[in-house]
């Protein structure tokens, strides 16, 4: 194994030789719709996004590859714009200097090696000295040792880090990576996060889509929120992790005596509602982490026992809907 | 244009995997063997135009070509490959440019000297026979482009390239185009023929088009299948994902 190697945005601020005033957003959404026939898997979406590292989140069919397609000028919007440093992304092959995407797709071209794999990107995007450009890249994400294997014969999270390996040959300012740590073994993946992370400390957008809530937490300083192709929720990661955690919560509970407990939780002002349904007791609340500590004294208060106590809509489906409908 | 030599280098690659290299190599070596087999049973003849007008440009050329142009883009269409091509800082012209030059070079390298070996062998080395090889062999040069460079337009245009070229070829080309006269003027097939026979590879009793003709129908096919293949890459949109 390799050590990391420091790339050389790490040290390096974002090349201001074309930049455009500091005023435009490295990326810029506004009101964009994308929609296949009747079916609309992207809704009036907006949003601007600077420097840092960006989580796209949302559950499988959220619409997270059709946004990053759209804004890497692989789909046409259907309404609104997109812009990358203030141009639109739709057919101009331009604004490919200052992106580097990484599909989710898998697929790299079976019979080159990852380092020519690298070294096609590197020529393609016309920088300096691609050979050396390549093998950086291919530092970077740590495959040197398979490096003039063909891809063909890779893992699925040695393609991924082939696919980042040829993201990035030419040092982008705004890096897209769709589902970048899916096949990655968690060594990688924290090795991945650290490359990120120094990119986005080097003054780079960094914009990735996961379904997997940890792994935002881990590394996005801000979080976009995407369900059923609309953006639920934007900002700041502790700011939306509060909304997600302080949503109304139920629960299903079994006790020794569902009905006197239900009149002992409804006088809490935690619990906003208990009903028994079908010889159950569901029960309400907004306050989390009050109806938790209450229950149990509650219920031992009322000399009642508790056999069971689940949460019926903790999924992040069910999470994501609430933030949508807020 | 820096960008152009890699196209080419990353698409012949590609198209030369070890399978689809060796069943084009079985392809065109069949006329050829036919020919040995002409040559060694002592059946030499003076006219080799019959061989290379039904074997090469009724059979061999298409299927190369339709196999070879319908890979060239088609397949990293297909796998999603082309994404990594696309996302970068060149015009989409010249990855079809460089994707035509590579699949027609091929049909090329592969189907003239076949070509060139089906006519000698079968007529000799007398000066007729050599001028019918050679009508044939630019013919093959030219038709062959026009051929490929329609089939990879195809496959831009629709994932059922494959099925759709050979549609064209058999049934079009090989049923319709010889039942009514009207339709030869759609066939890449009747124009490589009326160019051989302008040349001298004229096949005794056929009637073939007009050269002028002939030359203006692949000319205007060849273009318009790059014109068609460009137009179709500048407004892709890739598919899936969620």
């Amino acid at each position: 194994m390799t050590e990391p190697i420091a790339p050389a945005w790490a040290s390096a601020p974002a090349p201001p030789s074309d930049a455009p005033p500091a005023v435009v957003p490295a990326l810029q959404l506004d009101h964009v719709s994308r929609w296949y026939g009747n079916v609309v898997a992207v809704n009036d979406v907006s949003f601007a996004l600077g420097a840092g590292v960006t989580g796209l989140l949302g559950p499988n069919g959220a619409g997270k590859s059709t946004l990053l397609h759209l804004m890497a000028g692989l789909l046409r919007p259907s309404a609104g714009s997109v812009l990358v440093r203030g141009r639109a992304a739709w057919r101009d092959p331009a604004i490919y200097r200052d992106i580097g995407l990484v599909p989710e797709k898998e697929a790299v071209h079976p019979y080159l090696s990852g380092y020519e794999f690298a070294l096609l990107n590197a020529r393609l995007q016309g920088v300096p000295d691609p050979e050396g450009a390549a093998r950086r890249a291919i530092e970077i994400v740590d495959l040197v040792d398979a490096s003039h294997r063909p891809t063909g014969t890779y893992s699925k999270g040695m393609r991924q880090r082939a696919k980042i390996a040829g993201a990035l040959v030419h040092e982008p300012t705004v890096l897209l990576l769709d589902e970048p740590f899916n096949g990655m073994d968690p060594r990688q993946r924290l090795h991945m996060m650290d490359l990120l992370r120094s990119m986005a400390a080097a003054g780079r957008t960094i914009l990735f889509s996961s379904h997997i809530l940890e792994e935002v937490e881990r590394l996005a300083d801000s979080i976009l929120v995407v369900h059923a192709g609309r953006l639920a929720a934007a900002g700041d990661y502790r700011s939306i992790r509060r909304l997600m955690t302080d949503r109304p919560h139920t629960f299903r509970v079994r006790s020794s005596d569902d009905r006197r407990l239900a009149a002992a939780l409804i006088a809490d002002p935690a619990v906003f509602g208990a009903e028994l349904l079908d010889g159950r007791l569901a029960v309400s609340t907004s306050d989390y982490a009050a109806f938790t500590h209450a229950l149990p004294r509650l219920a031992a208060g009322a000399g009642i026992t508790l056999h069971e106590v689940a949460p019926t809509n903790d999924s992040l489906e069910s999470v994501f809907s609430y933030l949508v409908r807020r | 244009m820096n960008a152009f030599m890699p196209l080419v280098g990353v698409t012949l690659r590609g198209l030369l995997g070890r399978r689809r290299l060796a069943l084009m190599l079985l392809l065109v070596a069949l006329p050829v063997a036919l020919a040995v087999l002409v040559r060694i049973g002592g059946g030499g003849r003076n006219d080799a135009s019959g061989i290379l007008d039904t074997l090469v440009i009724r059979t061999v050329l298409p299927l190369v070509a339709l196999v070879l142009g319908t890979a060239a883009l088609g397949s990293e269409i297909d796998d999603g490959t082309i994404v990594h091509l696309l996302v970068k800082p060149i015009a989409r012209r010249w990855i079809i440019f460089a994707s035509a030059v590579v699949a027609a070079g091929l049909t090329a390298l592969l189907c003239v000297p076949s070509v060139i070996l089906t006519g000698l062998l079968t007529s000799g080395l007398g000066s007729a026979s050599v001028t019918t090889t050679f009508a044939f062999a630019v013919a093959v040069l030219v038709g062959g482009t026009a051929y490929t460079v329609v089939f990879m337009a195809l496959s831009t245009v629709t994932s059922r390239a494959l099925v759709i070229g050979l549609v064209y070829t058999l049934i079009w080309e090989g049923v319709i185009a010889g039942l009514l006269e009207g339709t030869r003027f759609l066939s890449i097939r009747q124009a490589t023929l009326g160019l051989a026979a302008a040349l001298g590879g004229k096949r005794p009793g056929s009637e073939p088009l007009d050269p002028v003709i002939s030359v203006a129908i692949l000319v205007v096919a060849t273009v318009g299948a790059l014109l068609i293949a460009t137009r179709q890459l500048a407004r892709f949109e890739v598919r899936g994902g969620d």
